[in-house]
């Protein structure tokens, strides 16, 4: 039976950590090999949790959607963002919002500013706490 | 696009034909594989002359043509902020000469005095006992809030250091440097996380004024600096350096990024201890919201850093493994800036 994308990346990293990178001598080489380990235990751990966390991105990002698009009402710049980050849940759409939010802050009174920034930055921060599961 | 391996023959000759030195040898080499910046080679320049034997302590620095923070400060720049600062309370080696002439060792680089001294890392276990020690014995730590204070009474502008650009009135300082770490992100042409592009947003709209200029070093902690008879013998690392606001080099000295879990400012002094001494020492006050603002900052320059770091891996053209696991620290400094806005 064929080991799953995860496993496998992770059997390379013990293979890497346990077998090889002790028979290297050269200390660099050596620093390599261990630094490799740990790239693909990372990978592994974004791999076997990938569809997961697609999915809960998905959901939050409707759900805010839905709240900016009711909270932003009659600022277009804003809604345009609003619009991009319904598309695509890349980086650059939630740049793009963030962006739109500080430019328009005058127009969108402090207030309200307040509150839909607020409101992304509830979203970001579930983001964040995916990405730090990974992160060392 | 990396420079090509220079060999210890190459760095004889040349400094045999600087110093004017035909007997010239290189004595105790060592490259030092710490950093992801400069090439950096130590060692004696031995030569007879009519005096006698010659010996020179020296430590060449090379840019290797992909290093971390090149948009940011190059050899040239380096060399003559260490031309200033050579005559003055700063302590920081005697810079002897700088090649721009790729043709000469195959890049640019610098020729500066090897100064006495060790630079642990705070990073590593022997470098964390190594400042507890130097933290226990009370005097390493007043060496280094002596040199920070050297750095900020320094009189730039007689020194020559308004060279590196003075900011003007007002926050013109903090917007500045927001706009440097900007350009920086930009030029790795990786999107950035939306948490970085909300803090730099918010630094922006919060920048602080700076009733006082100074030289910054940038980077002032353990690690950037020699330790030798327990003493800073010199400041090391002159590539973030800025004329602006002296507690913007004071917010990194509180940082909770250098502390190594310890209670002691980087990992070495006692923080009333710090506060007292530099204060005394400057007659500045330590405004802590102003630093608490610098330190949002920093951690937006770490993020901006690993950025570069891992771009300068994705892009090829630095194969270095360490540069490619830089992109798992992104996230954890941008930790630390979305607690401090609030989220």
């Amino acid at each position: 039976m064929a080991l799953a994308p995860d496993e496998l990346l992770r059997s390379l990293a013990v293979a890497l950590r346990q077998r090889i990178g002790p028979e290297v001598q050269e200390p660099f080489a050596r620093t390599q090999a261990f630094m490799a380990a740990v790239i693909l235990e990372k990978l592994a751990g974004q791999v076997a949790n990938a569809a997961a966390d697609d999915v809960a991105a998905t959901a939050e990002r409707a759900a805010l959607v839905a709240e900016l698009r009711a909270g932003a009402a009659g600022h277009a710049t804003v809604l345009a963002a609003v619009d991009a980050v319904a598309a695509d849940g890349g980086d650059a759409a939630w740049n793009g919002l963030v962006s739109a939010l500080y430019a328009e802050r005058d127009a969108l009174g402090a207030p309200t500013f307040d509150r839909l920034l607020g409101r992304v930055r509830t979203a970001l921060r579930a983001r964040l706490d995916r990405a730090l599961a990974y992160a060392s | 696009m990396s420079a090509p391996p220079v060999s210890e023959d190459q760095i004889r000759a040349c400094l045999a034909e600087r110093f004017d030195a035909p007997g010239l040898r290189l004595r105790g080499v060592e490259r030092i594989a710490v950093g992801w910046s400069h090439e950096t080679w130590l060692f004696d320049a031995v030569w007879a002359d009519a005096g006698g034997e010659q010996v020179r302590p020296l430590c060449l620095r090379r840019d290797p043509g992909n290093a971390l923070l090149r948009e940011l400060s190059d050899l040239a720049t380096q060399f003559r902020v260490l031309q200033c600062l050579d005559a003055t309370a700063v302590p920081s080696p005697h810079p002897y000469f700088f090649e721009d002439d790729p043709t000469v060792l195959g890049a640019p680089f610098l020729v500066m005095e090897k100064v006495p001294g060790a630079c642990p890392s705070p990073w590593g276990r022997d470098g964390r006992r190594f400042y507890e020690d130097a933290a226990a014995r009370g005097v390493l730590p007043e060496s280094f809030t002596d040199a920070l204070i050297a750095i900020h009474t320094l009189d730039w502008r007689a020194a020559g250091l308004d060279f590196l650009g003075v900011p003007g009135g007002g926050n013109d300082f903090a917007r500045r440097e927001i706009a440097k770490w900007r350009r920086l992100m930009e030029a790795t042409g990786a999107e950035p996380d939306p948490v970085l592009v909300d803090t730099l947003c918010w630094l922006d709209a919060n920048a602080p004024s700076t009733p006082r200029l100074s030289l910054v070093h940038g980077a002032y902690r353990t690690g950037n600096f020699l330790v030798h008879d327990d003493r800073v013998s010199a400041v090391l690392d002159w590539e973030t350096q800025v004329i602006g606001d002296p507690l913007y080099d004071v917010a990194y000295v509180l940082s909770e990024l250098n502390r190594e879990g310890t209670d002691l400012l980087s990992n070495l002094v006692e923080r009333d201890a710090f506060f007292a001494r530099y204060e005394a020492g400057t007659g500045l006050t330590i405004d802590e919201g102003v630093c608490r603002y610098y330190q949002v900052l920093y951690a937006a320059r770490s993020a901006v850093f690993w950025m570069s770091a891992s771009q300068l891996y994705a892009s090829g053209e630095n194969t270095d493994l360490r540069l490619a696991r830089t992109a798992w620290s992104i996230p954890v400094v941008l930790d630390q800036a979305a607690k401090a806005l609030g989220y």
